[in-house]
């Protein structure tokens, strides 16, 4: 029974998941190839390591470690400070090339995407691992940096096949494979499957992803909810979840979050970080035409404790100087004296289309349209000398003093070293190689 | 009368060409490729291969045939056409190049890099310029490529002689460099530009 294939088909669907291989290091390594075959890790400016190279984990570095740790265990790890623009323009061109062979791409984050590659043995004359193979190579030449691969029936299998071999692994799990893999997978690695779920189906004797698989569909109907049925079906070659290829193209809620270290307990300060929030999930807001019913703020002290508040508002909008009076109503009610700060948030919920807002009888309409020129205005200057180019003087604490501690020696070199015509805000969409010609 | 070939054509008769791979099992000869595609000269398809050839569709054996070379296409697929007639003024202006397109052949292999050295000003590359350098293009005898020798960066021209390859400065201070031990092609330049104001 347990040599019993799952599948007796071998490729009902072909779906492919890639993962890029330490993403932000791999990108720094590509940029610095002097810091190829090191242990490289970012996250300078947070104190924590966000990414490590491979060398860096062959050493014992975790994500998440602190940085006085990492020193400890990888005396000569290079830690560096984040470069997100760099890692963005490395992730699109990810996707671009993987759309080079199939328009079926979903962009899953930063650094993972699926795509469909159902059907596309017939056009491109080949087997799904010579495909798999050349998105790889291709991938690997033009960017400069290796990514797993893994192929199989559905997104959850091809998860697991990708994290099968790493780093530049290239896994296929046709469906006469599956059980073979499914035997070797604990429950807990199962994507979709986290501790307390595992530990409610170890009580069942379910310890491997087979055991799960192999379990009958009423059982999982009984005692799971319907994720986890889906994950089922998943697991045995059932394509349920598809890849999907639409970006967002509207929100029902936008919510700007930043954290800032050290932490503060000056009101002003505290209050500019509200404030830039607002502005960015109203620019936000603008972009996709949608005006807010609610406003949700809330602040997280230092031991990790948050408290929020929500208010509803006169009248739907995304414009900060309408936002601005109930945004400091709340924060009065939220902010105490004497408490250190790491972290300000502001949701902006209740999202409908801004066509849609109606004018009461009680709104004054010619300061209303004045104020949507205003807006427009803001948006086109920052559309050519970039975002926040003009802002509310509330925020202005924020570019006065850093958001981190040390920023300004952990600026990333992109934005230190820049070519005539750039500016701090605004560069080249193009990564930098860093190397001495 | 110059004829330059827009996406949608080469896109075409890309697909063409698979079709006749996939129903023949072979790829066609120079001839067969000139019925296929419409194109009566043998000039006019002995340009369309160098293009293709460029774009890394097909390439040629020891003999001079033709065989297929990458199953991905050379541009992005793209899954919608996008709705929506143009003014008169922006049909005109549709097969306009912008200054990107016109630098950069492959955006997702296409870096910058700073110029320190002084190796090629001869060749009007100063200290400071900024050049665009190709990942993905094969690098030929003339090009100006960026490579690791032996261990150490440099810009220079690749020069291959036979089995020989030498890498050549533009700068009479500078001498040439032939690899010991290894030589990595890291790219290919394939543009330099100076800002002034």
């Amino acid at each position: 029974m347990q040599t019993q294939p799952i599948s007796l088909h071998s490729w009902p669907r072909a779906i492919l998941h890639v993962d890029a291989d330490a993403f932000f290091a791999s990108c720094e390594q590509a940029v610095h190839p002097e810091l190829r075959g090191k242990p490289v890790i970012t996250g300078k400016e947070r104190g924590i390591v966000a990414a490590a190279s491979y060398e860096a984990k062959a050493r014992g570095v975790e994500r998440g470690m602190r940085l006085f740790e990492v020193k400890k265990v990888c005396p000569d790890a290079v830690i560096l400070p984040s470069d997100y623009e760099t890692y963005s323009l490395f992730s699109v061109r990810m996707f671009d090339i993987l759309r080079r062979f199939t328009p079926d791409v979903e962009e899953y984050s930063i650094d993972e995407a699926f795509a469909d590659l159902t059907g596309l043995r017939r056009s491109f004359h080949g087997p799904y691992g010579v495909i798999a193979g050349q998105i790889q190579e291709t991938m690997g030449r033009e960017l400069g940096f290796t990514v797993s691969i893994g192929v199989s029936l559905s997104k959850v299998l091809a998860k697991i096949a990708s994290k099968w071999k790493k780093p530049h692994g290239l896994t296929l799990i046709p469906g006469s494979d599956i059980h073979l893999y499914l035997q070797k997978l604990p429950i807990g690695k199962v994507w979709g499957i986290g501790p307390n779920t595992s530990a409610y189906l170890r009580k069942f004797g379910i310890t491997t992803a087979l055991d799960y698989a192999r379990k009958d569909e009423a059982f999982v109907k009984e005692k799971l909810s319907k994720p986890y049925r889906e994950i089922w079906q998943e697991l045995n070659g059932h394509s349920v979840y598809p890849v999907v290829t639409e970006t967002k193209s509207s929100y029902q809620s936008i919510s700007k979050a930043k954290t800032f270290t050290p932490p503060s307990q000056d009101e002003a300060f505290v209050f500019a970080q509200l404030s830039k929030n607002l502005e960015a999930a109203c620019i936000k807001a603008r972009r996709y035409k949608l005006a807010a019913c609610r406003l949700i703020l809330f602040l997280r002290t230092q031991d990790f404790r948050s408290e929020g508040v929500e208010l509803s508002l006169d009248r739907p909008s995304a414009f900060p100087s309408d936002l601005f009076g109930p945004l400091k109503e709340g924060f009065k009610t939220i902010f105490h004296n004497g408490t250190l700060y790491r972290q300000t948030v502001v949701v902006l919920a209740g999202l409908k289309p801004a066509g849609d807002v109606q004018f009461t009888l009680f709104d004054d309409t010619s300061r209303i349209e004045k104020m949507a020129r205003v807006y427009s205005a803001v948006d086109a200057l920052s559309a050519r000398y970039g975002k926040y180019a003009v802002h509310h003087g509330a925020s202005l604490p924020t570019k006065l003093q850093v958001r981190h501690e040390g920023e300004r020696g952990d600026t990333p070199e992109r934005v230190k070293e820049l070519f005539k015509g750039e500016t701090s805000r605004q560069r080249l969409g193009l990564p930098v190689w860093k190397i001495d010609v | 009368m110059l004829h330059t070939l827009n996406k949608e054509t080469l896109k075409t008769r890309i697909a063409e060409i698979s079709r006749f791979y996939r129903e023949r099992g072979r790829m066609p000869s120079f001839s067969e490729l000139g019925e296929l595609v419409g194109l009566r000269s043998k000039n006019a398809v002995y340009k369309l291969v160098a293009k293709l050839e460029g774009l890394n569709v097909l390439s040629k054996d020891e003999r001079g045939r033709l065989i297929p070379r990458s199953l991905a296409s050379p541009v992005k697929v793209l899954g919608m056409v996008e709705a929506g007639f143009p003014s008169p003024a922006e049909e005109e202006l549709l097969d306009t190049l912008s200054l990107d397109k016109y630098l950069i052949d492959n955006p997702a292999a296409t870096f910058l890099l700073k110029v320190s050295g002084e190796s090629m000003t001869e060749a009007g590359i100063m200290p400071g310029d900024m050049v665009l350098v190709d990942r993905s293009r094969t690098a030929q005898s003339g090009d100006i490529i960026i490579a690791e020798v032996d261990g150490a960066w440099t810009m220079k021209y690749l020069k291959k002689r036979g089995q020989t390859v030498a890498l050549m400065p533009a700068n009479s201070r500078f001498k040439p460099i032939v690899p010991k031990s290894e030589l990595k092609i890291a790219g290919v330049v394939t543009a330099v530009i100076r800002k002034y104001r």
